[in-house]
């Protein structure tokens, strides 16, 4: 499901109120043009997966934190700042998670490093 | 008084290159902060630069423990991509594979668990003699005894010989027996269940909130695993019930874990019997553009420590991108809310009980 930055937010809590309360990964593909922010969240009683997409620019790239609704966030929303150079806002706990590379460019953008593929075939 | 104290990244009791940082007010623990990363090869971004065929080698060495689960995952996740179905045979072979594997790498937990709460070396050697006949007969099907590169698209590279259900059924006797022992011993024994009863417990609500996974997530009492809430290959025809206890503490972890280990000689037993004859072999090896187009695939796993998920976004040459939930990195990440209020020397005992391996956690 794609959704506005702007609604995750809201997004979250009404898939909350419907019992999406589990957290099963955040994530992010770099899609060149832009970075594409992933949440895989979980109804476990109904056994159900939803996906939601958030497409952010890479002028702008930040996303508000989940933390509040989901305790797993913490760690994901850490490793993925660190590795996508995503701006996690209104977190408290901002220190990063694996390498610690700050100030680098981040490492999983794929205009990070030598012979990373940055084509992607078309269809 | 708050004291700080250094713990790791080379210390026996962390089971791998994990620091912690515990705050200590006499011996109660009021905050553990692991870091971790010591173990970082960037392997999602390896597998960008490496073709679809290159990328088992570094799928194996995610979690060393139990490195058929995570190639198994990975060379699903490619097979999705292409939209290839796997031969019925090489279900049953594959479900055998990973079930032994399965066993082997509880039974390596059980005997560092064991030297963890004080239970010296005796259950450390039983388990790692157990664990090394169970490799023995991996070796017999997959040809290797610890990293397999068996899998292939399709299939397997190669079939069990024809001999293996008479080599097997006389191990899952003796393991049946073994487990038995196992408990017996250390279950009755007052040091063990003291040291694991009450200690680090993960409530249901919390487990869900952290998203903890696994044995760590039915141990709170939550029925969610990925063989029966996402069946793959035949864990529904062979009747596999998912084991789960309501305590939530280091026992019940330790619990499931033991169930776990029975139900998994069931289902190899269950395999066994009811496999069909035919041909397992994966499809030969095609190195230019094995997927046919772009797709994107999710595929979930049971490993031993949890529910692997792989995100694929499929070129058809390589992957272009390959994210992997690893279930030990967050299984990790709920250690400071459970060990906080219990004694120092209990977070080693919280610690095993979480069973994290750190290639898993890092990546």
């Amino acid at each position: 499901m794609k959704i506005d930055r702007a609604n995750l937010a809201s997004a979250i809590e009404e898939g909350m109120a419907q019992g999406f309360d589990y957290l099963v990964k955040i994530t992010a593909v770099d899609n060149i043009a832009s970075l594409q922010v992933l949440y895989f969240v979980r109804n476990i009683a109904q056994n159900k997966d939803e996906l939601l997409e958030v497409d952010i620019p890479y002028s702008d790239a930040w996303v508000p934190t989940v933390t509040k609704y989901y305790a797993a966030a913490d760690w994901y929303e850490r490793e993925m700042a660190e590795m996508f150079g995503v701006d996690i806002r209104g977190r408290h706990v901002r220190r990063l998670l694996l390498e610690k590379w700050d100030g680098v460019e981040a490492p999983l953008r794929k205009s990070f490093g030598w012979g990373s593929p940055t084509y992607k075939s078309e269809e | 008084m708050i004291t700080r104290i250094n713990v790791g990244p080379i210390h026996p009791g962390t089971h791998g290159v994990l620091r912690l940082l515990v705050d200590v007010d006499g011996d109660t623990i009021k905050k553990v902060e692991p870091h971790i990363g010591f173990l970082h090869r960037g392997v999602e971004k390896l597998v960008e630069n490496r073709m679809y065929l290159q990328n088992p080698v570094y799928m194996e060495k995610l979690d060393y423990i139990a490195p058929l689960a995570f190639d198994e995952l990975y060379v699903s996740a490619v097979e999705a991509a292409m939209g290839i179905p796997v031969k019925e045979r090489a279900q049953y072979i594959r479900l055998i594979q990973l079930e032994l594997q399965r066993i082997a790498s509880h039974l390596l937990w059980l005997g560092t668990l064991a030297n963890d709460v004080g239970q010296l070396f005796t259950i450390f050697m039983w388990a790692f003699s157990d664990r090394d006949k169970v490799l023995r007969l991996l070796e017999e099907s997959a040809g290797t005894r610890m990293f397999y590169v068996n899998q292939r698209m399709g299939g397997l590279i190669r079939d069990q010989p024809p001999d293996f259900a008479e080599h097997a059924a006389p191990l899952l006797d003796y393991l049946d027996q073994r487990i038995a022992q196992f408990q017996e011993v250390l279950e009755k024994n007052p040091i063990f269940t003291e040291r694991m009863k009450g200690v680090g417990v993960l409530n249901r609500e919390d487990a869900i909130r952290f998203g903890v996974t696994g044995p760590t997530l039915r141990g709170s009492g939550v029925d969610y695993d990925t063989r029966s809430n996402q069946p793959y290959y035949v864990y529904k025809k062979l009747n596999f019930s998912p084991q789960t206890r309501g305590e939530g503490d280091a026992f019940a972890r330790y619990k499931v874990r033991m169930l776990e280990m029975k139900e998994s000689i069931k289902l190899v037993r269950n395999a066994l019997k009811s496999m069909p004859e035919g041909d397992a072999l994966g499809m030969q090896i095609r190195l230019i553009n094995p997927v046919p187009k772009n797709r994107v695939v999710t595929v979930s796993r049971e490993t031993p420590r949890g529910e692997g998920m792989m995100y694929m976004v499929a070129d058809p040459q390589r992957p272009y991108r390959l994210s992997i939930r690893s279930p030990s990195f967050i299984n990790l990440s709920v250690l400071n809310h459970i060990a906080k209020g219990h004694r120092f020397a209990d977070l080693f005992a919280i610690l095993a009980s979480l069973d994290p391996v750190m290639a898993d956690v890092d990546r």
